[in-house]
């Protein structure tokens, strides 16, 4: 069949870098033990950082490798940008804590960039055989992460519950392309895409194949009714991994989320986009309501992530070039405020050791006002408020769902929203208004303190120079829906 | 020169609290000047256009999406304008002196001048998203405004009451403008704004209109959502007089009055706004008789002045308009020196229940004469400019094409309700004799008297100049809120009108009112009392809304893993069957005939291992029984042509038994827990309802014709390619061959790492140190 030549692997180049890099570090932890984590962090960052400018070196236009298996284009490449950008700072982020919760592993880098590996191809799957190999290599990855300390049942329990979950829904997955596959003869997304160009009528066989994939990957992005792992997961998983899992895999997923339905079955849209629309409502609707009852931040931002995941979900339900616009807008914007808020849950520790209660971050206001002032900004801009940049993540949604004749889906999406903002807004209030509890510790870490502050300014200033990441989502829409 | 205007004032706001420590007196009077400059800049802009002309500035913002920051300079956004940064700039006077020494008021004059830029950027928006952006932000600075005295836990409610009610609102008349902008093509004000449209004729621009409502009537305290006006009033004085009388909650109106050149004449418009601005107007003087609190009171007049605004927008036509537009200037004037007046009496005095004031006129003159040059122009007396408003409001009434008697009677009450407002405002406060517990109080300072002095002239000047008044502020207004050319031709005495009897009842009949309030007050409060209020409603709503929240996370999210995954099972058991209702069953029609007695034989089997599962108790057994369904599958392959599959099928079968006894048995979990009766069924039931339904798709799946794509093209292909006869070899080395050598790597991986692992344990186990 096709031969593999060198030039075949020049698309490839950022991923064969990143793999090479981790099985590297990798060797370097085993031999070195676990005191060269500081080392193989800052290594792994650097890798991770010269994956994202091999990205950038990549020539522009759509590229296929391994058969055209693997595809970059510039959807891959900006989905790609927000995942190693995701990754890096988690690293960066949680160097500091996972030194101080005595976690400090060199297989937490190490973790992290095989997962980061797996959510890039992931994010450049052509073809359902590849889907599925980046999905694990991804997921296994983060089955590891998340019961990463060992000695605490309920980080351990939180990893068994993923795992197993992860495994059903993978299960279901699986089932759903073979399904595909036996129905359209090929895995091949354009080959797929090539069997409903015509119109003909599509086999049932084939949309039930739709179906349970489609419920695969729910599960991967957490949409309801497919959620239940993330908050038991979210809260129980050591803090620095949840800040990982926050951000880098749910975009990644959502860049496949989106790529699985639009690149193989874009013309079967209105047959799909009830599944999608029906996904995005629930999780809309569970994200406003759920997490008012939360006494846990950790658990909270769970929540927040579910209605998020369905913010996003209603871009592609559009289907539309705007609407994936609007999705791409939506991840960028998205990983600032959750960087940023994950960057205020990670310096939430006082004498004893980390606090993850709501009512811990009373008096913030006081004691440390920038902080407070940053958090505020985080939850203004995820309750959408604008000029804040969460509040055009939304605004570019909502707009294609009405473009595309979705009424009663932005209407219920900004109800949603109006609900949600209860909670957010709550966390505002206990840090200004509330007493003040046992004061954080201080100094805040260095590289959080960056972290924080460089997430804040861009989600304030958005506003004010947003034409770049609008036409750079622009770009990539358009080379997934008009390639 | 909008931008420009909006970023100085965004900056002096970021720049205030800084400059305050350093200028702790002169502060306010210095940051006041830039406002009034503007203030000046918006005259000579409107001095310079014609009525119907406006004028477009805009800077590129997302220029790939065609977006820009534009701004419309008309009659109308002008006039605003005006108001905003001239009442502005008093009231940052004003702020300087009620705060004085406070060592928050540089915060407090920046949250002010922030406010202050966001509601001139409301009016001056042509973009809508721009607009929208600018209309959250001042609900945002209301709610810091409000929320000001933090330790307040009254405040505390009202500010997030207020948030509550104008932000959710707000969201609603982003989905009203977004549909709008779709259906008219366009983004901008202007452009949607150019033609009329009849709502009716399109269900969606109905939502819109609707929904765009939904948004004002929240801004600007219409009945039902007028409760958080009143609240607001927690804050301090400044701020109800700026925000919650002379300029936020007209946001709405001036929505509505934007929109009206399009929507204005259409039944819905009319009729919306007439009854809802009708009730609110009532509503709001009724509440204001009420009161004693006089900031309370005046409150209310707010309201019932929004609700007549609204009204007279809806009432349409010239007349109507010209109404409003003079109402809203006369209204902008007393409303905003009636609240600094009693917020500076507060300040002396220490109080500002009704019942303990009197006398004031001898320790305060100066401030008694601006008060009652306002009263008498609130009060609807010529030749202030608040007769003026009362008369062409009567006027508009009398016209009204839809029941001119009722709107007529309706701002015959709402106006006697201001005529004894007013006498209480005045005579009630600076009257009467002296009362001994007041003989503390002085004049008050310059910097609160400034205000209601100003305005007070203001007042009386346009009442003495209604031709000036008219060419400068009227007939662009009017033109703005009509889109049609309009020269207003205003006079103080119009001869005898039915207007001016209607006067002349108000006033004796407000006179009766105000030397009755005190038995008006208790009849009121007697009979609101009997009835609910829209407060409660509010409480209510948020209390049920934070307990279902609660109760729907502790039913969904219990922490079982087992419980999560009935949840999926579940739903992948209603899912398909929810389906099949909406799209229709499929049609199964299953060849039972070719059935023999062995097959019937496996499938009796499976089915005994099925049941067996769910009804076994203990772990183990349910484990063996889950053994045999692998079993009767397996016999299936065997019995349907796929020996290979059925042996694979056999000894993965036996491996996972083995292997899940072997696992449970290490497990500390012998004997322990047993499923009771009821969750055994609950688990048969979710677990015959998935596969029953999926079992279902799948018989409807191969019911219609199967594609024969791949197996022919295996077939045809697998020995003159790769030279095999057996299909399933062929693609497992030859077809898929890299697949498979992938296949063998990750086993041969994993035997190492297993290896491994085994290697460690037993090194562990000697005691050797890792």
């Amino acid at each position: 069949m096709t031969s593999l030549g060198a030039a075949d692997l020049v698309p490839v180049i950022p991923e064969l870098f990143l793999a090479t890099a981790g099985m590297a570090l990798l060797m370097l932890g085993v031999f070195r033990g676990d005191g060269s984590t500081r080392f193989v962090s800052t290594l792994s960052v650097l890798s991770l950082a010269i994956a994202f400018l091999l990205l950038g070196l990549l020539p522009e236009g759509r590229t296929e490798a391994f058969a055209g298996m693997f595809v970059t284009d510039a959807f891959a490449v900006f989905v790609k940008s927000l995942v190693l950008l995701g990754s890096a700072l988690t690293i960066v982020m949680s160097s500091a804590y996972i030194r101080s919760e005595r976690m400090e592993r060199f297989e937490f880098p190490v973790l992290v960039l095989f997962a980061t590996l797996g959510m890039m191809m992931m994010v450049s799957a052509n073809d359902l055989m590849s889907l599925y190999l980046g999905l694990e290599l991804q997921s296994l990855a983060l089955y590891v992460l998340a019961a990463f300390k060992r000695e605490s049942t309920r980080a351990t329990e939180a990893g068994l519950k993923y795992f197993v979950l992860g495994a059903l829904s993978s299960g279901m997955l699986l089932y759903g392309c073979s399904l595909i596959y036996g129905f359209a003869g090929t895995t091949s997304f354009p080959l797929i895409a090539g069997l409903f160009a015509g119109g003909v009528e599509v086999s049932i066989g084939l949309i039930v194949g739709i179906v349970f994939l489609t419920a695969g990957l729910a599960f991967k992005v957490s949409a309801v009714p497919f959620h239940m792992w993330t908050p038991d997961v979210y809260e129980g998983a050591p803090t620095a991994v949840t800040a990982f899992f926050a951000v880098a895999p749910k975009i990644a997923a959502l860049g496949l989320f989106v790529r699985a339905m639009i690149a193989p079955f874009g013309e079967l849209a209105d047959e799909w986009r009830q599944i999608i629309v029906l996904l995005s409502v629930a999780s809309i609707a569970l994200g406003a309501v759920a997490a008012i009852g939360q006494s846990n931040i950790k658990r909270l931002m769970a929540y927040s992530s579910i209605g998020h995941v369905g913010y996003a979900l209603i871009g592609l339900a559009a289907g539309t070039q705007q609407g994936v616009r609007g999705v791409l807008i939506y991840l960028a914007i998205y990983l600032a405020m959750n960087v940023g808020a994950f960057a205020v849950i990670l310096s939430m520790r006082v004498k004893n050791g980390m606090v993850e209660r709501i009512e811990d971050l009373g008096g913030l206001a006081q004691s440390r006002p920038m902080m407070a002032a940053a958090m505020a900004i985080f939850m203004f801009s995820l309750a959408g408020i604008p000029p804040l940049a969460g509040f055009f993540a939304k605004f570019y949604v909502l707009a294609a769902a009405i473009d595309a004749g979705l009424y009663a889906l932005a209407v219920i999406g900004v109800i949603g929203s109006v609900v949600g903002a209860y909670y957010y807004l709550r966390i505002i209030k206990i840090m200004y208004i509330d007493p003040q509890a046992e004061p954080l510790e201080k100094p805040m870490h260095r590289e959080l303190g960056v972290v924080l502050t460089v997430s804040a300014l861009f989600t304030l200033l958005f506003f004010a120079y947003p034409a770049p990441l609008l036409a750079g989502a622009e770009a990539a829409a358009a080379s997934l829906l008009s390639p | 020169m909008s931008l420009p205007a909006l970023l100085t004032l965004f900056a002096l706001a970021a720049l205030a609290p800084a400059l305050t420590r350093r200028l702790p007196n002169g502060a306010a009077w210095l940051l006041a000047c830039v406002p009034a400059a503007i203030c000046a800049l918006f005259a000579v802009t409107a001095a310079g256009l014609a009525p119907e002309q406006f004028r477009i500035e805009s800077t590129p913002w997302a220029p790939t999406l065609g977006a820009s920051l534009s701004f419309r300079l008309d009659g109308l956004s002008l006039a605003f304008g005006m108001l905003i940064t001239g009442i502005g700039a008093l009231i940052i006077v004003y702020a300087g002196g009620y705060l004085h020494g406070d060592a928050r008021l540089g915060r407090f004059l920046g949250f002010l001048l922030f406010f202050m830029a966001a509601m001139l950027g409301v009016v001056l928006a042509d973009n809508i998203l721009a607009l929208f952006v600018f209309w959250e932000l001042t609900s945002l600075a209301s709610y810091l405004l409000i929320g000001f005295k933090n330790e307040d836990g009254r405040s505390r409610r009202a500010a997030l009451q207020a948030l509550i009610v104008t932000g959710g609102g707000g969201a609603a008349l982003l989905a009203g403008l977004l549909l709008f902008a779709q259906i008219g093509g366009s983004m901008e004000l202007s452009g949607l704004i150019a033609n009329p449209v009849d709502p009716t004729t399109d269900p969606l621009l109905l939502a819109a209109v609707v929904l765009i409502l939904i948004g004002c009537f929240t801004k600007s305290a219409q009945v039902p959502f007028h409760f958080w006006l009143p609240n607001a009033m927690e804050a301090p004085t400044p701020v109800s007089a700026y925000l919650h009388s002379a300029t936020m909650v007209k946001a709405g109106v001036y929505l509505m009055a934007r929109l009206n050149p399009a929507f204005g004449g259409s039944d819905i418009w009319t009729w919306s706004l007439v009854l809802f601005g009708g009730a609110t107007m009532l509503a709001g003087a009724v509440l204001a008789l009420r009161q004693t609190d006089l900031k309370l009171m005046l409150a209310y007049t707010t309201v019932m002045a929004l609700g007549l605004l609204t009204f007279l927008i809806g009432i349409g036509g010239k007349g109507g308009l010209e109404a409003m537009a003079l109402f809203l200037l006369a209204h902008a004037f007393y409303k905003g020196g009636l609240f600094m007046a009693v917020g500076a009496v507060d300040h002396e005095a220490g109080t500002r229940d009704l019942r303990k004031m009197g006398g004031l006129l001898r320790p305060m003159p100066a401030l008694a004469v601006a008060v009652f040059v306002i009263a008498l122009s609130s009060a609807g007396l010529p030749p202030f400019l608040g007769f003026l408003a009362k008369e062409y409001a009567y006027e508009a009434g009398l016209g009204a094409t839809h029941l001119p008697i009722a709107a007529t009677f309706a701002m015959l009450l709402a106006n006697v309700c201001l005529v004894a407002v007013a006498g209480a405002v005045s005579v009630g406060i600076f009257l009467g004799p002296a009362r001994p517990e007041l003989a503390h109080v002085h004049e008050a300072p310059l910097s609160l008297r400034l205000g209601p002095s100003v305005l007070a002239l203001l007042t009386l000047a346009a009442g003495l100049a209604p031709g000036a008044l008219g060419a400068f502020a009227i007939a662009p207004l009017v033109s703005a809120m009509s889109g049609q050319t309009f020269a207003a031709d205003l006079h103080l005495w119009a001869g005898f009108t039915p207007a001016l009897g209607l006067s002349v009842i108000t006033l004796m009949l407000g006179y009766l009112a105000y030397l009755r309030l005190a038995a008006l007050r208790d009849l009121l409060a007697r009979a609101i009392a009997a009835t609910f209020t829209f407060d409660d409603v509010y409480d209510r709503m948020y209390r049920v809304k934070i307990r279902l929240a609660a109760r729907l996370t502790t039913a969904l999210q219990r922490g079982s893993l087992g419980f999560y995954l009935s949840l999926v099972f579940a739903a992948l058991g209603v899912a398909p069957i929810g389906g099949m209702l909406y799209w229709g069953w499929p049609e199964i029609a299953p060849d039972l005939a070719g059935l023999r007695a062995i097959d019937v034989g496996a499938l009796a089997l499976l089915a005994t291992g099925g049941l067996a599962v769910g009804l076994i108790q203990a772990r183990l057994t349910a484990i063996v029984a889950l053994g045999l369904v692998g079993f009767a599958v397996a016999l299936i392959f065997l019995l349907y042509g796929a020996p290979d599959l059925a042996f694979t099928q056999f000894m993965v079968e036996t491996m996972a038994v083995v292997i899940l006894a072997l696992a449970l048995l290490r497990l500390p979990l012998a004997g322990g827990r047993r499923r009771s009766g009821l969750v055994a069924l609950r688990d048969i039931v979710i677990a015959g309802l998935a596969g029953i339904s999926v079992s279902t798709v799948l018989l409807g799946v191969l019911a219609r014709p199967f594609d024969p794509l791949l197996s022919e093209y295996f077939a045809e292909n697998s020995y003159t390619l790769a030279h095999g006869r057996n299909v399933v070899n062929v693609i497992l080395v030859d077809f898929r061959a890299l697949d498979t050598l992938g296949e063998i790597s990750v086993i041969a991986v994993a035997a190492i790492a297993a290896y491994g692992m085994i290697r460690f344990r037993t090194r562990a186990g000697k005691g050797d140190s890792r």
